[in-house]
């Protein structure tokens, strides 16, 4: 008499769209579909929370798309129009591209009262903050329009009312007519380069003068290649260029800084895509998301990629890049990075990104475990970063002007309509071991850690989806409530008794040589994590 | 309403966990759901191969005619030696299963213009043999000549089984009854409906059961299936083929 066998997995690995049906076998942790979830630093993949609207969804500019966002004091810049908007709370923003301001800054009043500098063909833009010794530290906005010089902003002043803030605000001049698009603080200099007129030369501030490109310490290099992004990492300035990447060393020394090729033989497709996670430098390669310290060791070979297993996403977006646009940021919270891609013409609902979670194996090392996103439109302007109490905040701006609240509840709220998350894990196909083996699956017991109630579905199919093996129907998983848990339940919102981390068990029918399963939601409910499945099977013979 | 295709199917694909059928798929049924399907009407064939003459597959009821037993009947042609069983059929494997050749009986009652005294008789079977060595000479001979034949007396079945002769050739018409059982027809349609009591749903079910466990190489639940079978086949016949009292005659006399 054949016995019930068990097998469980965990879920672990991410998305592979690379592995073949065979190389699979042996992930099956792994996930071959993975959308709107992201690797858990925990283990297990995570349903992704939501989006909502930033303060009452009032829009800095009416209907213009927003062009790039960033984290800046108690609030969030955004860029959109010919104009740049702070706001702290999203019910009202100020425009803070004003001319003629006061050297020694205006208050308020004076302030809002200025005339616009308008930013003339504003593009995507690029954002830095020289901390310096101020309450907020200084801002610089460039954006790939070239239609403008470099923005300057800071702000002063404690109290919680902007009213009672002073503000400074100014155009600065790089050299002549020049445009920059990008724009880094490295080692008490301003960095700019990408200018339309001059793409391949980088220009630097005087030192601990970022507001003036002729004091001392401040220069221009010519390189071979067009700049596409800068970022200061620990002691050098990587020039990230089109087709090649190089490092900028001792910029305080005007007799021994140098620039030296990293490669020349890749380059960064949009700087827009440039991190820093976990003490590595991430930048988007034709190949992928590349590291600069792997691609310094290793070269240009395929290996130095960490989204290898999601390369054909990366092959998609290299060859739509003229017609994407690109934005990337880092949940620190998370150890993840996320990045969006896509164009004004791509609609919420098929609006495309990936996330990679870093995460560390069970051998000690470290690697990016990938999921893909889907429906939220933030190509343009994403951001996130520490406000001025330590909190780490996540932006994100869509093409018709709205700001939202990144990664928060259970819902996206595109300009301000609730709208389901639509979710899918989907495993590999498993030979339970032998793959010339007929299984009968009996039952699946999936374990989840809800956060609130949830019922998502399983789908089971056999033999890689096989047309000629029946496949059964889609099951709807028993309601799984939030448990209440000590410090954290809500009243007559958690069940007393619930299990945190359930198993839930889902009778299954069918049979074959491989089965796959996904879980898949299509709702409101709370996030969810599938930390593994157990599923319960009997051979059944060879034929 | 007796049980149909569709659900013995679904009873063994839910007994091996396996995906059940609806009337909408079932025609396009593949992988195991089909070999489920081919189990049912293999035992449903095991089951009427088994014994022929189950009650449930006679042609017609008997006695329909009454007083008449039998439930078919052949108008002989005067001249005609050989009638086929089952007239409307082309090939054996449209004929009657099975026929009662030990109860054929003659009569001209029912014979459109046929009036009394009637003929009435039963028509014992002879074996071709007997009726090649001693008959077909001179009834043939007749037959080619004087052309007087006569009134049937015997029957006897043709080598290949599809015919059935009289002797002597009949020289009028007769009607000659007989008992017949059809052939079983194969399921089909989702809704197709057993043709035996559902009570004995369960022998077929076992058989069927017997073959799909062979096919999910579990050799030892198709032994206990196939143990089910016998034992409810067994009760079958018990209950459809020899219900009535059985008797044991002798006709030795005493002699002191």
């Amino acid at each position: 008499m054949a016995q019930s066998q068990p097998f469980a997995l965990a879920c672990q690995g991410g998305l592979n769209k690379v592995a073949s049906q065979l190389e699979l076998l042996r992930t099956p942790g792994e996930a071959t579909r993975l959308q709107n979830f992201e690797v858990s630093t925990t283990g297990g993949y995570r349903r992704i929370s939501g989006y909502s609207q930033f303060g009452d969804g009032t829009r800095p500019n009416s209907a213009n798309p927003i062009l790039g966002l960033k984290v800046y004091a108690d609030g969030v810049i955004a860029c959109s129009g010919t104009n740049i908007y702070f706001s702290q709370d999203g019910d009202s923003w100020l425009q803070i591209n004003m001319a003629s301001v006061a050297g020694g800054g205006d208050n308020y009043s004076t302030f809002t009262g200025r005339s616009a500098a308008a930013r003339t063909s504003q593009g995507q833009a690029d954002f830095t903050i020289f901390e310096g010794a101020t309450d907020y530290g200084e801002l610089i906005v460039t954006d790939k329009g070239t239609g403008v010089k470099p923005f300057y902003f800071k702000m002063t002043g404690t109290g919680s009312a902007l009213s009672s803030r002073t503000y400074y605000a100014k155009e600065i001049t790089v050299s002549g007519t020049e445009y920059p698009k990008f724009c880094v603080i490295h080692d008490k200099h301003l960095v700019v380069a990408g200018a339309g007129t001059s793409p391949n030369t980088i220009y630097y501030s005087g030192t601990s003068d970022i507001d003036d490109f002729t004091t001392s310490g401040s220069g221009s290099i010519l390189l071979d290649d067009q700049v596409v992004g800068l970022r200061s990492f620990r002691n050098n300035l990587i020039i990230f260029c089109r087709n090649s990447l190089y490092k900028l060393e001792n910029i305080n020394n005007s007799s021994t800084i140098t620039v030296t090729p990293i490669t020349k033989n890749i380059g960064c497709l949009d700087g827009a895509s440039i991190q820093e996670v976990g003490g590595q430098l991430l930048f988007l390669a034709p190949d992928g998301i590349r590291t600069v310290a792997g691609t310094a060791r290793i070269g240009d070979v395929e290996l130095g990629s960490l989204s290898r297993k999601i390369v054909p996403i990366f092959t998609d977006i290299a060859a739509g890049i003229d017609s994407y646009n690109i934005s990337s940021a880092v949940i620190r919270k998370k150890s993840q990075y996320r990045l969006f891609y896509g164009g004004s013409g791509t609609a919420t609902k098929v609006s495309q990104g990936v996330v990679g979670t870093l995460r560390i194996n069970p051998e000690g090392g470290s690697r990016f475990e990938w999921a893909e996103l889907l429906g939220i439109q933030a190509s343009q302007g994403f951001t996130s970063g520490y406000d001025v109490d330590n909190v780490e905040k996540i932006y994100h701006g869509d093409y018709t002007g709205y700001v939202y609240n990144h990664d928060t509840g259970d819902q996206f709220n595109p300009a301000g309509t609730a709208t389901n998350i639509d979710a899918e894990y989907e495993s590999p196909d498993i030979d339970f071991g032998d793959l010339g083996t007929l299984k009968t699956l009996k039952y699946v017991k999936i374990s989840i850690s809800p956060e609130g109630t949830v019922q998502p579905s399983l789908r089971v199919r056999y033999d890689y989806e096989d047309t000629n093996i029946p496949q059964p129907g889609d099951y709807t998983l028993t309601s799984i409530p939030s448990p209440a848990i000590f410090g954290s339940g809500i009243f007559n919102t958690s069940v007393f008794g619930a299990a945190a981390t359930p198993m839930t068990r889902q009778a299954v029918q069918g049979s074959g040589n491989t089965a796959k399963f996904r879980i898949f939601s299509d709702d409101q409910n709370g996030s969810y994590r599938i930390n593994g499945l157990y599923i319960n099977y009997e051979p059944s013979g060879r034929r | 309403m007796a049980t149909t295709y569709l659900q013995l199917s679904n009873e063994l694909l839910r007994e091996s966990n396996e995906v059940v059928l609806t009337s909408a798929n079932f025609s396009s049924a593949v992988g195991i759901q089909q070999h489920v399907k081919d189990c049912v009407n293999r035992a449903y064939h095991d089951i009427v191969s088994s014994e022929p003459r189950w009650s449930f597959l006679a042609t017609g009821e008997s006695g329909s005619t009454d007083p008449f037993y039998g439930n078919v009947y052949v108008e002989t042609v005067a001249g005609t030696r050989w009638y086929e069983l089952k007239a409307a059929s082309s090939a054996v494997t449209t004929d009657y299963g099975a026929v009662n050749w030990d109860d054929f009986y003659l009569t001209t009652i029912g014979v459109s213009g046929a009036s009394a005294p009637y003929v009435s008789r039963n028509l014992p079977f002879k074996i071709l043999e007997d009726w090649k060595d001693f008959r077909r000479e001179a009834e043939n001979i007749d037959d080619a000549d004087a052309q007087n034949w006569g009134q049937p007396n015997v029957i006897f079945r043709s080598t290949d089984g599809r015919k059935f002769g009289l002797s002597p050739i009949p020289k009028e018409i007769y009607r000659v009854w007989y008992f017949a059982w059809d052939l079983p027809t194969a399921l089909s349609a989702h809704g197709d409906a057993i043709v035996f009591p559902d009570m004995y749903t369960t022998v077929l079910l076992a058989r069927a059961r017997y073959y799909m466990w062979q096919f999910k190489d579990n050799p030892q639940a198709s032994a206990f299936a196939l143990d089910d079978y016998k034992k409810g086949l067994r009760q079958m016949r018990s209950n459809l083929l020899n219900p009535i009292p059985k008797y044991m005659t002798d006709d030795r006399v005493r002699v002191a």
